[in-house]
């Protein structure tokens, strides 16, 4: 592995020790969804820490919650049932989809936490959303000041601005892999994009510094790519699965996921005021199903797939997962009309399945070069 | 999937129902020949009051999906919908009304049927499928003038000044659309009466659902069907009409001590929405002494609309109503699902896990415990579905219901 790599595997496998560490002199504070505002928590006095599913037993979640939602919300509540967040200091959470706000209640009775706290953010963009989507900003700022944050403008231009070079860094990347002058794997983009959910952005700002002087046109990659794909879905936890997916021939040269570009673009908002940067960035984000409709998508996912030389989509949405699979028809009906093959995968648990790779062999058989 | 369960000790108005569904959805089919423009739109929001006022004809596709379920529509509409990609795992309202406006719909021959839409009230600020399904329609109807909606979505117990001033400016852009649109003026007054109306008939739920509470009971949840009116006619003149026949003659049963069956023994709460393809299903407890007497539904029709001014009365019945039974904390139902069984006098509640309704099914569990814990109540867990039959295993439900049965009449020393 690339050493420049390494601090970010170490944050993804040692995280929970580490958080326990951290949360004795900095109060952290969990969310589920990308929307959720990160910048206000961080400004706050608080460090935002995404909530991750991953793989393991599901058990004490079956008393709480049905079978019929994502795994990602399932497992993290299992996860919270095994004790494994009690570091938290909360739970902020925007309202995206019905089952995020669900779980999020079913939380709030079960995992004893200082304060949960849910955005009802709006869906417009006109002036008076802007006006409310404020106000309920200005809500949250001072829920988390009554638990003990301490928050001010100055806080927030700062954390802004951290965010941005962030996120520049992280676009950086994606942009050098889909233009094709780095060879940088999926698995690792998907590895680093990660690791920053759950490492304090300081911290993590610093290694992607270190990452971007020390992958400058360096090779990592195999070379023997067959099929170029756009992946598009919810999450990805699990680096592998892309690690499987290039493995077999296809190359991810693009994606359209919450653990990909949706959760780094744009990298910041217009506006003079820091509250108006971070309403502006929020409605202009890259469009998430939850929020937005197929038709304002898939223009924005024709732009991915001509930039990156993409000849395939694979639809990678997690089972159960309304928002993006409610699209996916109008989206291959829309993909098929430009001729470019798919495939849709939905994701029972956080890996691929033996059934999941045959499909994509024959995908790759009947659409590779 | 055996015969569906024959209702009986039907409330003659819930008869009478049946004409006025018919009724409604004819002038859904005849407005534009009267010149009235059609906007389809989502339920449980302020905009119904505004079309009433503005004479303008609303049609709800949610609604659409029960009438389906119980005419025996959806297999055909879940398979055209399905063969079009639409997952088996998406709510069955969404897909009952992909599948009929993109199949029967087209090609007709149903006795009833819906008309194409002038304007969709596309939704931002319900549940996500709702969501969807106004997306899906904009696609399939592109003639359709669309005005994209918008509503916090904040618990009931949450609701700040703030949210009341975001829900009145997006009812008053929904005014300005409606009026620019379709060429109308809005006459303030015939829109407080309109409101009017509208809170007549939810007073007037309210007192039917107070009558519930009586041993025995004078009806029951197989007759929510009458909540038909609450979501299509609020703000008309013959909602009101119809709920005061309900209430003359539900108050006429509970004179006269007359219940849904001759010996009352067992009172049931439903949690989440019923399976509308078979809601003789509620029946089923009544062949062994039970009674299903409230439900988690009924609460979301007895918002009040109050106060002067009718656009913020409109507004906060918006916010509101999809929180009544959807984005609401388990901590403000539990404490309404509580106050029910309390004030109904219930002994089990049957806890629907509906596939097709994640966000009222989630909490269920939590709900169970309180009811146990605090209320000693006992309840029960139903696998199902309120629109896809093949969510649902009767002979799983019959197994379940008559050994809940037992032990509810073990419980309080009925055998």
């Amino acid at each position: 592995m690339n050493e420049a790599l390494r601090p970010f595997k170490d944050w993804l496998d040692y995280y929970p020790e580490k958080h326990l560490a951290l949360s004795g002199h900095s109060p952290l504070i969990g969310y589920f969804c990308t929307y959720t505002p990160i910048e206000i928590i961080y400004a706050a006095g608080f460090i935002p820490i995404r909530i991750l599913g991953e793989s393991g037993p599901m058990e004490k979640v079956h008393t709480l919650a049905p079978s019929f939602i994502c795994h990602y919300m399932r497992r993290g509540l299992e996860k919270a049932l095994e004790g494994k967040y009690t570091y938290l200091s909360g739970l902020v959470q925007a309202y995206t989809c019905d089952v995020a706000c669900g779980l999020t209640n079913i939380w709030a009775e079960n995992i004893p936490l200082a304060f949960y706290h849910t955005l009802p953010l709006p869906y417009n963009r006109n002036p008076e959303a802007r006006t409310y989507f404020r106000s309920i900003l200005q809500e949250l700022i001072e829920k988390m000041n009554t638990h003990g944050g301490r928050f001010s403008l100055e806080a927030l231009d700062h954390s802004l601005k951290l965010y941005q070079q962030i996120r520049e860094r992280l676009l950086d990347l994606y942009e050098r892999r889909v233009s094709g002058q780095l060879d940088f794997s999926a698995k690792n983009m998907l590895m680093v994009v990660l690791a920053g959910f759950v490492t304090p952005p300081e911290i993590y700002l610093e290694h992607l510094r270190a990452l971007v002087r020390q992958v400058q046109g360096r090779d990592d990659l195999t070379k023997t790519v067959s099929f170029p794909v756009l992946v598009s879905g919810s999450l990805i936890e699990d680096p592998l699965i892309l690690e499987t997916v290039e493995a077999m021939g296809f190359r991810v040269v693009a994606d359209d996921l919450c653990t990909g570009l949706r959760s780094f673009y744009p990298v910041t908002g217009q506006g003079g005021d820091p509250l108006d940067r971070l309403i502006n960035r929020t409605i202009d984000r890259f469009p998430c199903p939850a929020r937005h409709r197929a038709k304002d998508r898939f223009p924005m996912l024709m732009d991915l797939v001509r930039r990156s030389g993409a000849k395939g989509v694979i639809f990678l949405p997690q089972k159960f997962c309304t928002p993006h699979l409610a699209d996916y028809p109008l989206l291959a009906e829309a993909f098929n009309q430009e001729g470019l093959p798919h495939l849709l995968l939905e994701m029972e648990d956080s890996g691929l399945t033996e059934a999941h790779r045959t499909r994509l062999e024959a995908f790759l058989e009947i659409h590779g070069v | 999937m055996g015969k569906k369960e024959s209702s009986q000790k039907r409330l003659q108005a819930a008869k009478d129902l049946n004409q006025l569904v018919f009724r409604y959805y004819q002038e859904c089919l005849e407005a534009k020949t009267h010149g009235k423009p059609v906007g389809w739109m989502p339920p449980m929001n302020g905009a119904i009051e505004l079309c009433y006022a503005l004479d303008l004809q609303p049609v709800f596709p949610e609604n659409w999906s029960p009438l389906c379920a119980a005419f025996g529509y959806t297999p055909e509409n879940f398979r055209v919908s399905e063969g079009l990609g639409y997952s088996r795992d998406l709510c069955g309202y969404l897909r009952n009304i992909v599948g009929y406006v993109y199949g029967p719909m087209a090609k007709g021959g149903l006795p009833l049927a819906l008309p194409e839409p002038d304007f969709l009230l596309s939704f931002g600020g319900g549940c996500v499928p709702a969501m969807k399904i106004f997306h899906i329609l904009e696609r399939r109807f592109p003639k359709a003038i669309v005005f994209s909606a918008d509503l916090p979505q904040v618990a009931a117990e949450h609701v700040e000044g703030h949210h009341l001033t975001y829900a009145v400016s997006e009812l008053n852009r929904l005014i300005d659309f409606l009026t620019q649109t379709t060429k109308r003026k809005l006459d303030m007054n015939r829109l407080k009466e309109t409101v009017s109306l509208s809170d007549q008939a939810s007073a007037l739920w309210d007192e039917i659902m107070t009558y519930r509470r009586l041993i025995p009971v004078p009806f029951s949840a197989a007759e929510i069907g009458i909540m038909f009116v609450m979501v299509t006619r609020q703000g008309t003149q013959e909602a009101v009409d119809f709920l005061a026949q309900v209430r003359d003659e539900v108050r006429e049963r509970a004179e006269k001590k007359t219940g849904v069956i001759e010996d009352e023994q067992i009172r049931l709460f439903w949690d989440n929405i019923p399976p509308w393809y078979n809601l003789g299903l509620l029946r089923a407890f009544e062949k062994m002494g039970g009674v299903v007497v409230a439900e988690t539904y009924s609460s979301a029709w007895s918002i009040r609309l109050t106060g002067d001014d009718p656009i913020e009365a409109l507004a906060r019945k918006s916010l509101l109503s999809y929180s009544q039974v959807s984005c609401v904390s388990i901590k403000k139902r539990r404490e309404d699902v509580l106050r029910a069984c309390r004030e109904y006098a219930i002994d089990g509640a049957i806890l629907h896990r509906n596939k097709s309704c994640a966000p009222i099914t989630l909490g269920q569990m939590d709900i169970q415990k309180a009811l146990q814990e605090e209320l000693a109540i006992p309840s029960v867990i139903i696998d199902g579905d309120h629109m896809d039959e093949r969510n649902f295993s009767e002979a799983q439900f019959q197994i379940r219901a008559e050994a809940f049965m037992e032990m509810l009449k073990h419980k309080k020393g009925l055998r």
